[in-house]
């Protein structure tokens, strides 16, 4: 078939330049340019979601579903998916330009790591599997939409701040008070996917290899990211806490998983995370 | 048929203040009649203003050979203020042809005017038209003139930002406060104080959709005063404080010679609203508001110098945009220049043959591909009929216009007209276009016959005069 080898050019091209389009959209202050942006992230995510189906679907599925072109490809396709919820509910068009750089870089990372497979622990059954993946990689998601916010916000918030006046691109920034609700809904939504994705985990290590804690690097940082996103959820929802403080928070939440991710995997010989060709 | 445009005028950088209230048109319309009986012209408008005269005129050149027309306007105008021609002389200017028209595009985009980008000249420039419609002093060039200056204005407007920032102080704090609050409505302000500028800032708050104003004034009798006139709320003096854990926006402008809130007294407030953010528009002099209190987290406060350092910046950055506004205000100059060179009768006449032509040979184009194969003698038939139909439809109306143009004085209207309903300038024209002069609402505009998609009909653009 055709269909599957044009597949991920289609996407990384849609991507791509839906991604620079977005950007010369927002520098020209063109909405038309946007829209049109996020129409070809829109059909990028669809073609997207039909690679998807198809690795699932294929007739080597089983080990598909542990192949790390799989699993980057379904964390890219997470973004898209976070950003185009959060687009619709909460009108927040600028996310894209968060959104479809990473979904573009996931989707390259995942072609380049064809043959790269997961150690993946027995018993691994699809309940468990999404549970345990799907619900740490949509909190991702949501800690990249909050790491952009938080970015935007740190920003303008300085320049209001310091009293440096606002430049034009600043001036069509949406409002400090926008980005701050994008902070919430990550805090109220993904600390509970994360904790479900990290409590799935642990019984997952304790049904395959009867004991909870294997003490490597990898769990002793998710349970590290766990602690400071808990932090986050109560300061923000209990404390009250608003602004630069929660902002600068998911950013440090977002780089950890980030290191969790792709340093530890890639990096470091850890139980069960690691990618090794 | 060769017309000449130019224009005279003074504006808030030729003139002083003095010159300008002396020589500022009462009555333009009286001026405009006495103008066109006193010099042999064809058409005038003229706009006054406290900012600045102009006065467009059109002339034709073969009436008015020898004479020196800019000379003479200006004597009339003179005259009429009943001033001296030499003090008038040093303090105007004079654009002519291409000129006059770039300059009356600047006006009316606003880049000409004391505050670039304000947008009170374009309602005065479209009331002077207006006017001088009324009195019949304008007609086809300045009729197309004003309208496409109108059209520049709204290109600058949504092209570029000229008039994107605020370049007052009290409207440099509302976008301050949507840049940190989003959306105002539902939003809460508080007035402490009074002042014009303060109130002013109120107004504007209000304006854009906050719900609830609090006043409150040292004399409590006062800020019940400005509650009644700004629909607010009085508070008394001594529970500011207090009230503020309900307040997002504070404008402050009393004659204390201390700061009457204090970073440890916000503190305090910003835990019982649970760290919402705040915005502080400090405008009294000496200060009210603690600078300290911007040091808190989710607390923004901006003083008088501030803003004002805000509209400077502002101010710059529409000269910047200027730049892309003239760019504009040339390419639409050209346009202009075009139309005016179209509306003579031998341009017209063969703008004409060639819409019928064009017309005939995509219709003949149709009507042979639905055929199929036809013969060499039937496909010349068809030719000669369908060149013939539309060069014999077109004869009568030519011969009108070439009558017309024999007369005195009628023959660019009656063009004119003939351009604007065969579309022979290829002119966009907006399904809504002069709505308010329609006085039956049908809605079948589009011809059931014949209208192709590359084509756009002037529809309903109904003359002026």
């Amino acid at each position: 078939m055709i269909l599957p080898e044009l597949l991920p050019i289609l996407v990384i091209a849609l991507y791509f330049l839906g991604t620079v389009l977005f950007v010369v959209g927002s520098a020209l202050r063109n909405d038309r340019l946007k829209n049109s942006a996020l129409v070809l992230g829109a059909l990028g995510f669809a073609l997207h979601s039909l690679d998807l189906v198809h690795i699932m679907t294929g007739a080597d599925a089983t080990p598909g579903l542990t192949a790390g072109r799989f699993l980057f490809c379904l964390l890219g396709w997470g973004m898209l998916l976070i950003f185009l919820l959060l687009w619709w509910r909460l009108k927040l068009k600028f996310l894209a330009v968060v959104a479809m750089p990473l979904a573009l870089m996931l989707y390259i990372t995942a072609n380049a790591t064809v043959g790269v497979n997961a150690k993946l622990p027995p018993m691994l059954s699809g309940l468990f599997f999404f549970l345990h993946i799907g619900t740490l990689f949509a909190s991702m998601a949501l800690l990249a939409m909050a790491f952009g916010a938080g970015l935007a916000f740190l920003h303008l918030e300085k320049r209001i701040k310091t009293k440096a006046g606002l430049k034009q691109f600043q001036k069509d920034m949406p409002s400090l008070d926008t980005f701050d609700r994008v902070n919430h809904f990550v805090a109220l939504c993904g600390f509970p996917l994360y904790t479900l994705g990290l409590a799935s985990g642990y019984v997952w290590a304790w049904l395959a290899a009867r004991r909870v804690f294997s003490l490597d690097p990898k769990e002793l940082l998710a349970l590290a990211v766990l602690v400071l996103y808990a932090y986050l959820f109560h300061q923000r929802l209990a404390m009250g806490w608003r602004g630069r403080k929660p902002a600068v928070m998911a950013i440090c939440v977002f780089l950890l998983t980030v290191i969790s991710m792709l340093g530890v995997n890639f990096l470091v010989p850890t139980t069960f995370h690691g990618f090794k060709p | 048929m060769d017309k000449s445009i130019f224009l005279i005028g003074l504006n808030h950088r030729s003139a002083g203040v003095n010159v300008r209230e002396k020589f500022a048109l009462t009555n333009v319309a009286d001026f405009e009649k006495s103008l066109l009986a006193a010099c042999p012209l064809r058409e005038v408008m003229a706009l006054s203003t406290c900012n600045r005269v102009e006065i467009l005129v059109v002339a034709d050149n073969d009436r008015c050979e020898g004479v020196d027309l800019p000379e003479a306007v200006l004597r009339h105008w003179a005259e009429t203020c009943g001033g001296q021609v030499d003090a008038l002389r040093t303090h105007t200017y004079r654009h002519v042809s291409m000129d006059a028209v770039t300059h009356l595009f600047c006006v009316a985009a606003s880049l000409d005017s004391m505050v670039m980008g304000e947008p009170q000249i374009l309602g005065q420039l479209k009331s002077s038209y207006r006017k001088a419609v009324e009195t019949g002093t304008a007609r086809v060039i300045i009729n197309r003139l004003l309208h496409k200056s109108f059209s520049v204005a709204k290109r600058v407007r949504t092209e570029t930002a000229i008039a994107s920032s605020a370049v007052s102080i009290s409207y440099a704090a509302v976008e301050l406060a949507k840049k940190i609050f989003g959306e105002l409505a539902g939003k809460t302000a508080m007035l402490v104080g009074a002042g014009e500028m303060a109130e002013l800032a109120a107004t504007h708050l209000l304006a854009s959709g906050i719900e609830k104003l609090y006043i409150t004034n040292r004399t409590y009798s006062r800020a019940q005063e400005l509650a009644k006139t700004m629909h607010g709320e009085a508070i008394l003096f001594e529970s500011m404080v207090d009230q503020l854990r309900d307040v997002d926006i504070v404008i402050s402008s009393t004659g204390s010679p201390t700061a009457i809130i204090r970073a440890k007294d916000i503190r305090e407030v910003l835990k019982k609203r649970r760290n919402r953010a705040m915005f502080f528009i400090d405008i009294a002099v000496p200060r009210d508001i603690d600078p300290d209190v911007n040091a808190l987290d989710n607390v923004y406060l901006y003083d008088i110098d501030d803003l004002k350092e805000v509209v400077e910046e502002n101010m710059s950055a529409r000269q910047g945009e200027a730049v892309k506004a003239r760019a504009i205000v040339e390419v639409e100059a050209q346009a202009f220049a075009t139309w005016l060179k179209a509306l003579a009768l031998q341009p017209t006449i063969t703008d004409l043959l060639k819409r019928a032509e064009d017309v005939a040979e995509r219709e003949l184009a149709k009507t042979l591909k639905r055929l199929g194969d036809v013969d060499d003698e039937t496909r010349e038939a068809l030719e000669v009929l369908v060149s013939s139909v539309s060069r014999k439809l077109l004869h009568e109306p030519i011969c009108f216009l070439k009558r017309r143009t024999r007369e005195e004085g009628t023959a660019e209207r009656f063009i004119d007209m003939t351009r604007r309903i065969f579309n022979l300038d290829a002119d966009a024209v907006i399904e809504d276009a002069h709505l308010d002069r329609r006085t039956v609402d049908d809605e079948a505009i589009d011809c059931e016959c014949c209208r192709d998609e590359d084509t756009s009909p002037a529809r309903d653009k109904t003359e002026m005069n």
